[in-house]
């Protein structure tokens, strides 16, 4: 088993480094393409949560591992892979689902309900037989259909009659729309009555997937850093021979190795939920820390997107605002530990 | 010990502010930032209303204060056209003073600094652009790196290597500073795009082939440039600082906002521990650094400079700036990363690198203090 994990960790690498290595650049100032979409289908990623067969049980440790491993080259990929597999742990019509895992269509699904700092300035309402309204913070908006919850509670699965309105700034996943979307639809599913139920119970299963983006982050952002560290000269000497960057990276891949070594223990756990809480706040710590430190040793190269560790900071904080609510997430851990509800006043 | 500020400095704040309200749409932060496009006309509006007063550096303090709390990309913009005329001001000829630095001052034309190149910026002394003497003028070779106001500068003051080191020990010996006209034959500027933040403002790489410069372009002394550098960077590191204050300030009014607005309660109009403790967090370092910024511009400011409080400022209010800026966004969640708090997050960084990165800082901090050479 762990050598089919070894293979996959070697055919995502090798993805990378095919399709998105050299475009990296290029996904961030023109967007996911077809091909690269279609490539990913073709590879399964977009499919983890849809295996015809299997059902919707996603191999925890494969998607983790294809998340991570895509994060490190292109975050925006990683989040777009990690949409859509929520999307297919949601949708239930069968011809979307083969439509959206063989990547000839895409789907997104809307978090703003479950994330901080949320208050919603625009309506989306069912009135009799349509939907119609706004719908703000939508990732990856450029989708065929979209997962949202509408105000009165419902989980719904738009299929037509919405489009973009007006885009949001992108701090990060900058590959991927972010806007609000406009909605006047008669074709579209409820999927589930009580929504918000349905979407929070998908996400927290996501946090092992998250973290791995995080992870992913972390590690593409640091590698940049340490062979930056080994060419780069000041004062005549490497910038490795230095102690503060030497032992700031070191430490920094310390902590990174252990987070690693998590995932793939809790992984392997039947019940892990307060475990994926565990490893998903400390990831986020971690991806934007490291990813902080690695721009820094570039110094004024960092700055550019050229050497391409400027987008790990956006992302890291993109991803932890985007795909994280510390406040509630934190509150939810507190009660794990402290047994009863805590972290709230 | 008086902690209030000046009246001069009361009304320098308060005429930024209000400038900035006027000026600084949201919408020409954004396209400047979304474009890469210097704000000329604002920078021509500025000049007009004399937004800087260049005869009372207490008062440019505290006008960048509140011109980067309004927008960082926008108020660095606007208050860099006269970088490095203090080169001039302290040691540049009665010529170059007449010729080109009143001409900056009045708001007539833009300069910039050309110290890094492409093989290094924290170590000044690694420059190798050569100045050779030819005649009654120089030949300057070589490039320089990251230059603001690198494509819209009428001049730069340049440091170039005019003689070999006499040690490798000692290559901050040979060094010369000249001013540089962007018209000369052989210069080129080619503009950096894709910087992270301050997006505004105009960054380029220069390229020398054969660029004459007439002697007396020379600064002060042949030999000396390295020390007019970083007494330069000793005064142009308080700015910074107050680049610092603004940033994270401005950050602090978002959050204050979000708070006042913010249906996060824990009791009936009582916010959640949390997001005082950020406040009161962000808040206490703006404060610790503004006193140590004006502890620093007050040794300065009254000619005994102390470059280990300098750069403490430098240091810990480009930190702050940061921090301000990455909690904001933190407590805001999505209403602030869809506003302009993300761009204050990008454009922050800078502040960590630029004039000497935080651990340049920490070093000149460190190693005079160690010599007893300034501190407290
Ligand atoms: C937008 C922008 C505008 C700029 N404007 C100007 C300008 O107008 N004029 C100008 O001359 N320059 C300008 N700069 C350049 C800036 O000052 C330099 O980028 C900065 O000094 C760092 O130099 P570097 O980029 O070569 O980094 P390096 O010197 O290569 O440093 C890389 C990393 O190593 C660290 N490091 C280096 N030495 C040590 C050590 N001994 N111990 C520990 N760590 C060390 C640094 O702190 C940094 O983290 C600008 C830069 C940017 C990005």
């Amino acid at each position: 088993m762990e050598e089919e994990y070894g293979i996959l960790e070697n055919t995502v690498r090798d993805f990378s480094a095919k399709f998105i290595e050299n475009n990296a650049l290029k996904i961030e100032n023109e967007g996911i393409n077809e091909t690269l979409i279609r490539s990913l289908a073709e590879q399964g990623f977009l499919s983890m949560a849809y295996q015809q067969g299997v059902g919707k049980a996603i191999d925890m440790k494969a998607f983790a591992l294809i998340l991570e491993n895509l994060a490190k080259t292109s975050p925006s990929v990683a989040v777009k892979v990690l949409l859509t597999n929520l999307f297919l742990t949601l949708a239930t019509e069968e011809s979307i689902l083969n439509e959206v895992s063989s990547g000839s269509k895409s789907g997104t699904v809307v978090l703003s309900e479950l994330l901080g700092g949320y208050s919603p300035k625009e309506r989306l309402a069912i009135n009799g037989n349509r939907i119609q309204g706004k719908k703000e913070f939508v990732v990856d908006s450029d989708a065929s259909f979209i997962i949202t919850l509408v105000d009165s509670g419902e989980l719904v699965l738009l299929k037509s009659g919405f489009s973009k309105d007006a885009k949001h700034k992108r701090l990060g996943f900058r590959g991927l729309d972010f806007s609000t979307i406009s909605v006047n639809s008669d074709n579209f599913d409820v999927i589930a009555k009580n929504g918000l139920v349905e979407l929070r119970n998908a996400y927290s299963r996501m946090a092992i997937p998250i973290a791995a983006i995080a992870i992913g982050i972390a590690e593409g952002s640091i590698s940049k850093a340490v062979e930056y560290a080994k060419v780069r000269m000041a004062f005549n000497h490497y910038l490795k021979d230095f102690q503060p960057i030497a032992f700031n990276l070191s430490s920094n891949l310390a902590e990174l190795s252990m987070l690693k070594q998590y995932l793939s223990y809790i992984v392997g756990l039947e019940k892990n939920s307060t475990e994926a809480l565990f490893l998903k706040t400390r990831s986020m710590e971690a991806a934007k820390e490291i990813s902080k430190n690695a721009l820094q040793t570039h110094g004024g190269y960092g700055y550019l997107e050229d050497f391409g560790v400027e987008k790990f900071y956006r992302d890291s904080m993109a991803l932890s605002i985007l795909f994280y609510n510390e406040e509630k997430e934190m509150e939810q851990l507190s009660e794990y530990v402290f047994d009863s509800k805590a972290g709230f006043v | 010990m008086d902690f209030d500020e000046m009246d001069d400095m009361k009304e320098a704040r308060e005429r930024a502010r209000t400038f900035a309200e006027k000026y600084f749409t949201e919408e020409l932060a954004e396209s400047a930032d979304r474009d890469e496009k210097f704000p000329m006309d604002l920078v021509e509006i500025s000049r007009k209303e004399k937004i800087l007063d260049f005869s009372n550096p207490w008062k440019i303090l505290v006008s960048i204060e509140e011109l980067c709390r309004r927008d960082p990309g926008l108020g660095i913009s606007v208050t860099i056209t006269a970088f490095g005329s203090e080169n001039l001001m302290l040691f540049g000829s009665d010529y170059l003073k007449e010729h080109y630095m009143n001409s900056v001052l009045e708001g007539k034309k833009t300069m910039g600094l050309g110290v890094t190149e492409a093989g290094g910026g924290s170590d000044v002394s690694s420059v190798r652009t050569e100045a050779k003497k030819e005649g009654d003028h120089y030949v300057l070779n070589g490039g320089k790196m990251f230059i603001s106001n690198g494509q819209i500068a009428d001049f730069f003051v340049v440091l170039a290597r005019t003689s070999p080191p006499p040690s490798p020990e000692k290559r901050h010996r040979g060094l010369s500073t000249f001013v540089v006209e962007s018209s000369a034959p052989g210069f080129t500027a080619n503009k950096l795009h894709g910087k992270l933040g301050v997006r505004a403002t105009n960054t380029a790489e220069l390229i020398f082939d054969n660029v004459k410069v007439p002697e007396q372009n020379l600064i002060g002394e042949e030999g000396k440039g390295f020390y007019y550098i970083m007494t330069f960077f000793n005064i142009s590191r308080i700015y910074v600082a107050a680049q610092g204050l603004g940033i994270a300030q401005g950050a602090l009014d978002r959050m204050m906002e979000f708070a006042k607005n913010s249906t996060n309660l824990a009791n009936e109009g009582d916010l959640k521990e949390e997001i005082h403790f950020a406040i009161a967090e962000v808040a206490t370092r703006i404060e610790a650094a503004r006193n140590i910024t004006y502890k620093a511009a007050s040794y300065l400011f009254n000619f005994n400079p102390n470059p280990v409080v300098t750069s403490m400022a430098k240091y810990y209010a480009a930190e702050t700036a940061v921090f301000a800026a990455k909690k904001a966004l933190e407590i805001t969640g999505l209403t602030g990363i869809t506003s302009k708090l993300e761009r204050v997050y990008r454009d922050s960084k800078i502040l960590e690198i630029w004039e000497g990165t935080s651990e340049v800082e920490k070093l000149i901090i460190s190693r005079m203090m160690t010599k007893n050479q300034g501190g407290n």
